[in-house]
């Protein structure tokens, strides 16, 4: 950073102004006394935050959408690993179409995907919204767990596999104690980032909403579109903060740089 | 008599691409067999056969007369050191050495025991809590060779196990694998493209080229007469002549030895030539010596001489030379 050019420092700087600028406003205008989201606040209380957490809407559409993200989670990463390990290990005639397959997904429009579920599940089959937001979500973070996991595998020697089947360990056995644990900061990222994805999609969850089930970004939007009261900034503070306290957890565990380094490769 | 392993017919074909294409081997039990040719001559690809990692396309191996052709890597207990280690980054020193025996249901006891064992055969007991990434390159050579050693497998196989080293340490640990071998009696085999390896520490060599066995013996019966022309350039031979018979030749550049003079001298017990030098080479102790000279054939051959310095005659480009000819140092060559 220190022998960066000048230039590039100062605008590597305004970016950071640009970006967390807006964030320190809502920061700050959560923790008003007053009644609206103005800048600067009028005095200092918690009320909003208070009322954030007992307003029903907010609160069980965040258990909705924990719930969402969690189970898509999990579902990504046991359909994404096989795959990446099919794609990585197994000797798969045209390797790199099936690679280019799983990179497909990522430039469809999601309302597009959105729409067709909707047709197709809804409609189609009968499923209700949560089996198919869970099947959407689920498809939209299948090439993410793929990729992510992918990355964390290629980065792997496999004579180190290799090495263990020749001192007496099965395909599975090898799998469990050599390739899982080496694995393991790529699945955590590829959960993590799953997780996240899921938790701040909005387009899928805003087509496939229903009156029972709703996310938290669409009740937000809803509920900005009516309402200009600090509530809504305090429930984003909120989940400001838990984002920070999962990655601070991420670092402690696997190391910032190990998890999100996965995400470029 | 057994034999540690024996290739009968086996070929590997990737695609329309034959990189081991045929080959009859025997491994012999209890020495030091090395596999050793150039760059992609399918040396790997045999080891890899061997230990269980590539099925033959044609063929079948055996391991201790048993046909393994069709038997998994982890039940034909060979022990294995690749050449970037391979050692399990998430154990310990102590945990990978022990990981064999962990697989094989050895009470923790025994297995603690089998693991100093092993670690104090390659000098390492003191690292055995030691995770491999603080290791130096040598240290986690050594630690893959008493990995594969725990096992007490049938058969050692070394995957260019010294390429990975500085020059100092690779000599050093040449003598290390030879006492090692002859400590424990294993049959080993290594891969090398490095002669002067394969020489100082075969008791049998195994000359490979494009998939296929040029020649095998041990050093002291190969090195003096190579059965081909790929063989005596791979050894060092730098000339080739053919003699008055019309047969292809060879000697080495040091069995070489230059007079200057008007008169021919007498060609007792070999042949003179006659040339011009082309090139100098000073090298302390040696100087090399290229020399444009036509052999009995009337083709025009570069021959290079390797003399002692002190007592080489004075040269310059260009001098008028007689190469003499040792006739118990000229190798007929047979074959290709
Ligand atoms: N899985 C594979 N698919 C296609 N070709 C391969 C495969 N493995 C090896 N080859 C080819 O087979 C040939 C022999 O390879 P091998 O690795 O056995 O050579 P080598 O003698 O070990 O060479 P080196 O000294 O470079 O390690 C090479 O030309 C290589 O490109
Ligand atoms: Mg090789």
């Amino acid at each position: 950073m220190r022998t960066r050019h000048p230039i590039a420092a100062s605008l590597a700087v305004l970016g950071y102004i640009v970006m967390l600028v807006p964030i320190l406003f809502v920061v700050v205008t959560a923790f008003t006394a007053g009644s609206t989201l103005r800048f600067p606040p009028e005095g200092f209380s918690l009320r909003w935050f208070e009322a954030a957490l007992t307003y029903t809407p907010f609160t069980s559409s965040l258990v909705s959408s924990l719930i969402l993200a969690v189970i898509s989670a999990v579902l990504a990463l046991a359909l994404g690993v096989p795959v990446a390990l099919a794609i990585h290990r197994g000797r798969l005639p045209g390797k790199a179409l099936v690679e280019g397959l799983f990179l497909s997904p990522l430039i469809v429009p999601e309302l597009v995907v959105g729409l067709a579920l909707y047709q197709q599940l809804m409609v189609g089959f009968g499923l209700d919204n949560f089996q198919t937001l869970l099947f959407g979500h689920t498809v939209l973070m299948f090439p993410y767990a793929v990729r992510v996991t992918g990355a964390s595998l290629a980065l792997i020697d496999p004579a180190v596999e290799d090495a263990a089947r020749g001192l007496g360990a099965s395909a599975g056995r090898t799998f469990f104690s050599i390739t899982l644990p080496l694995l393991r900061p790529g699945l955590f990222s590829a959960a993590l980032l799953s997780f996240i994805t899921s938790f701040n999609n909005v387009p899928l969850s805003l087509l496939l909403q229903s009156r029972d089930f709703r996310t938290l970004p669409v009740v937000m939007l809803d509920y900005v579109q009516q309402n200009y009261d600090p509530i809504v900034a305090a429930i984003s503070v909120l989940i400001l903060a838990a984002t920070v306290l999962v990655a601070v957890i991420a670092e402690r565990t696997v190391g910032f740089a190990r998890v999100f380094g996965g995400i470029n490769r | 008599m057994t034999h540690a392993a024996q290739f009968r017919g086996v070929s590997q074909v990737f695609g329309d691409f034959t990189a081991v294409d045929d080959i009859d081997l025997t491994i012999p039990d209890g020495k030091l067999t090395t596999l050793l040719g150039p760059s992609g001559c399918g040396k790997t690809t045999s080891l890899r056969m061997l230990a269980g990692y590539l099925a033959p396309t044609h063929g079948t191996i055996s391991i201790a007369g048993v046909d393994s052709t069709r038997t998994p890597p982890e039940k034909r207990d060979l022990g294995m050191v690749f050449q970037s280690y391979a050692l399990f980054p998430h154990m310990s020193v102590a945990e990978n050495v022990g990981f064999g025996l962990k697989m094989r249901r050895v009470p923790a006891a025994e297995r603690a025991r089998r693991v100093t064992e092993s670690l104090e055969l390659v000098g390492l007991a003191h690292l055995s809590a030691s995770k491999p990434k603080k290791l130096s390159g040598g240290q986690q050579q050594r630690v893959a060779l008493a990995r594969a050693i725990a096992i007490r497998p049938k058969l050692l196989l070394l995957d260019e196990p010294l390429s990975n080293l500085d020059a100092r340490l690779r000599i050093q640990m040449r003598a290390e694998i030879r006492r090692i071998q002859a400590e424990t009696g294993l049959a080993v085999v290594l891969v090398t493209h490095d002669q002067d390896e394969a020489l100082e520490m075969s008791d049998e060599m195994v000359l490979m080229k494009d998939g296929r066995i040029q020649q095998q013996g041990a050093p002291q019966e190969v090195f003096p007469a190579p059965a081909n022309r790929f063989v005596a350039e791979f050894l060092g031979y730098e000339n080739f002549l053919t003699d008055p018979g019309g047969e292809l030749t060879t000697i080495r550049p040091e069995h070489l030895w230059l007079t200057v003079g008007e008169q021919a001298p007498s060609a007792s017990g070999g042949s003179v030539v006659s040339g011009v030098v082309l090139d100098l080479a000073y090298r302390g102790v040696d100087l090399l010596v290229t020399v444009a000279a036509t052999d009995a054939s009337g083709a025009r051959v570069e021959l290079l001489a390797d003399l002692r310095a002190e007592s080489a005659p004075d040269l310059t480009q260009g001098t008028h030379v007689w190469v003499h000819v040792p006739a118990t140092h000229v190798v007929p060559l047979t074959g290709d």
